[in-house]
């Protein structure tokens, strides 16, 4: 046989081992996406008693003018940005300690996996008490260490109600970012240390042109799973704020859900699924991008 | 002619069709009838805490109506989950329940959405005419009954009445009674807070607002005109009244992230004068530091409106596709039974939705406050029953919630409310 055919033979048998997979994927994520597409070209609401009609592109001309899902959209960024950039600092700390050998590292660790674990309603209630302006433990503490001097409603004011959801949500999900970071840090090789202290290189040193290049990695994956999260986060608004005050804290995410299930109107819900969606997909195509360029620089390829 | 040529091809068929034909036809004649003798299941979709509290009521009726086994799913305790919950098994076609537990608010948009059976036809007007006017309003839908209503529920005004009794007042009348009272007790160092109700951006906000427009004569939307009252005087007084009650430290700042546990925990610790709830709390408060020293009766209101309460309730429906309408209806009717409520009411303390109920001599004997409560009950206001209920109220939630907090003027709010509204109506005409 010709090399030429046998290549051709092998890649055929490639396909055909990828093909369950394929369809597999067709199946679960190309059909409900091109469905919500095409859903999205029509209205079906209550006023046309759920019948789907044929509407073009009204959908999406009535997203234009609709403010709510683009002060939902700011919302959702603004939250996305902060808390993650919170997150990835605080786990870096986090992980950095962890790494360290010291008495008790087990239990240490453990223990700060659990706000990880706890479920989002729950924990989200929790904070909301917390945050409670008669009740809640923040104005107790900053009444006694005497910062304020009359308690502060936190919840019931737009800029202060998202600060309390950042502060919820990097409580609960830094210790992801910490796992991962640590795992990345356990990975890297004692040896590049020794041989860059002996060159005189200080713990600063160390840090931004060993650990920090080396660790990327785990970085932007563990950024990249926090953005799909934070973007989506439901549970934690709706239980904090309900997306309350006046809709200050009102994500996107809480919109579609509105408009899907409680208003019923399946097509605009579907035209604003598939524009976030590919926000989405734009803003991971832009990252990735920026990501595979840092990459090479890392390790010195091409 | 026809009939000859008919019968013509049906010769033409084939004789395997014919047997497949016989044997679907016997098994829908003969063999089907045999197994509806076994019991019918009727199901049905209850929060946990409340089917657990139906489990005696649900024996009794298995054991007078052998041939229903009544089954209940238990759902989670969360109002919203529930409506999810029946909304997503309706959607996806054949829906697995037979009787839909409603909240009032979900009538018109389950009636709309068609996922419901009329139920006019199967009970009387001298029947009807028994139970309370706004629950029986509240199942309604473009003058259809589409719910029997099971338990009522309305929003009321507690009061203090050692505190009022010390300083001389008797309980307030309007709006302006209220604040002065409160002012002049809160002026004594009796009490931290005057007045205390629902400001969170929630449904509870929409039934309280309600009230507040009532009480100014204003109104929300019209449910047959659909005309949009948001922006008139009144409304716009109702809101700039409620704002006022922050401004003067009536109520604490913080009531605009208040929903009802939180404001009648400080209620129940002394800590307001006031309260604006629904009636779960008067057992509470039995069962605490004010016993004794609290009362109930209708809201005030201003001079040009009158005493308005907001109108909840539970009641259920028949769904649309069920295969059994008729023993689910006798489910429906053994749960409005006055006897059945009355038990129900004894052993649970919630609200029956018969008139005669709250001057029965057990229950009065039991709960002495439900004379007084069906005064309150009688004044019951509803939230529109419209098909878009939800987005016009989120709407109403979202720019009260930005009146009260002081990110919007009051004038502004409500106008703002009043143009989206009825963007949003005119959308679904």
């Amino acid at each position: 046989m010709k090399p030429n055919t046998i290549r051709q033979r092998e890649q055929l048998t490639g396909w055909l081992l990828a093909l369950p997979a394929l369809l597999l994927l067709l199946l679960v994520f190309a059909y409900p996406i091109g469905r919500a597409f095409w859903l999205s070209l029509f209205t079906r609401n209550l006023g046309t008693e759920l019948q789907t009609v044929f509407n073009g592109l009204e959908n999406y001309a009535r997203m234009l003018g609709d403010g709510r899902f683009w002060s939902s959209l700011t919302h959702s960024t603004v939250f996305t940005a902060i808390s993650i950039s919170l997150e990835l600092a605080i786990g870096t700390g986090i992980a950095l300690t962890l790494n360290q050998a010291f008495r008790g590292r087990g239990l240490v660790r453990t223990v700060a996996i659990l706000p990880w674990a706890l479920p989002t309603a729950v924990m989200a209630l929790a904070w909301a008490w917390i945050f409670n302006d008669q009740y809640g433990i923040v104005n107790d503490l900053l009444l006694r260490v005497g910062l304020i001097d009359q308690s502060i409603t936190w919840l019931g004011d737009p800029v202060r109600a998202m600060l309390a959801l950042v502060v919820a949500d990097v409580w609960k999900t830094t210790p992801f970012i910490a796992v991962i970071l640590l795992a990345g840090l356990q990975a890297i090789p004692e040896d590049l240390y020794e041989a860059h202290s002996i060159d005189g290189a200080n713990p600063w040193q160390n840090f931004v042109k060993i650990t920090l290049p080396l660790l990327a990695p785990q970085m932007v994956i563990a950024v990249l799973f926090r953005f799909a999260q934070a973007f989506g986060a439901f549970e934690l608004i709706l239980v904090m704020t309900g997306g309350g005050p006046a809709g200050a804290t009102e994500m996107v995410s809480l919109y579609i859900y509105d408009t899907v299930m409680r208003y019923l109107d399946f097509g605009y819900g579907a035209a604003l699924i598939v524009v976030t969606f590919l926000i989405l997909i734009i803003a991971v195509a832009i990252a990735s991008f920026l990501i595979s360029k840092t990459r090479i620089d890392v390790t010195g390829e091409r | 002619m026809r009939i000859s040529k008919q019968l013509q091809s049906i010769k033409k068929i084939p004789r395997t069709l014919v047997a497949l034909i016989a044997s679907i036809a016997a098994a829908l004649f003969f063999i089907l009838p045999a197994l509806t003798q076994q019991p019918v299941t009727i199901k049905v979709l209850i929060q946990a805490l409340e089917a657990e509290q139906l489990q005696p009521i649900v024996e009794e009726f298995e054991k007078q109506n052998p041939d229903i086994n009544l089954d209940i799913i238990e759902a989670p305790n969360e109002t919203n989950q529930v409506e999810d919950l029946y909304t997503s098994a309706f959607l996806l076609g054949e829906s697995p329940y037979d009787l839909v537990y409603m909240d009032i608010v979900w009538v018109p948009k389950f009636a709309a959405a068609g996922w419901l059976m009329p139920l006019s036809d199967r009970v009387s007007q001298e029947e009807l005419e028994q139970f309370l006017n706004g629950d029986v309003n509240g199942g309604t839908y473009e003058g259809e009954l589409y719910r029997m209503p099971f338990r009522s529920d309305v929003g009321m005004l507690y009061y203090r009445t050692d505190w009022l009794k010390q300083a001389g007042y008797k309980p307030p009348e309007t709006f302006d009674d209220l604040v002065q009272i409160s002012q002049d007790l809160q002026s004594r160092d009796t009490v931290e807070w005057g007045y205390l109700w629902q400001g969170k951006q929630y449904e509870g906000l929409s039934a309280m607002f309600v009230e507040i427009l009532e009480g100014f004569g204003g109104f929300w939307v019209d449910p047959d005109t659909l005309k949009v009252g948001l922006d008139q005087p009144e409304a716009i007084q109702g809101a700039e009244f409620l704002r006022s009650l922050i401004k003067k430290n009536i109520s604490p700042p913080g009531i605009t992230t208040y929903a009802e546990p939180a404001t009648h925990r400080l209620f129940i610790n002394g800590e307001s004068v006031f309260l604006r709830n629904w009636p779960y709390v008067y057992g509470l408060a039995l069962d605490s530091p004010i016993e004794g020293e609290f009362a109930i009766k209708e809201m005030p209101h201003s001079r040009q409106g009158s005493s308005g309460a907001s109108q909840g309730g539970w009641g259920l429906g028949v769904s649309a596709n069920t295969n059994h309408p008729e023993e689910a209806w006798r489910v429906v009717e053994f749960l409005s039974k006055a006897e059945t409520q009355k038990e129900y009411s004894l052993r649970t303390g919630y609200l029956p939705s018969r008139r005669a109920l709250y001057t029965n001599p057990e229950l009065v004997a039991k709960y002495p406050y439900f004379p007084e409560l069906l005064k309150v009950i009688e004044n019951s206001v509803l939230r529109p029953p419209i098909a878009q209920y939800s987005q016009t109220s989120d709407i109403l939630q979202r720019y009260l919630s930005a009146a009260l907090t002081g990110t919007m003027s009051p004038e502004e709010a409500m106008n703002t409310a009043a143009r989206e509204t009825r963007a949003v109506l005119e959308q679904s005409k």
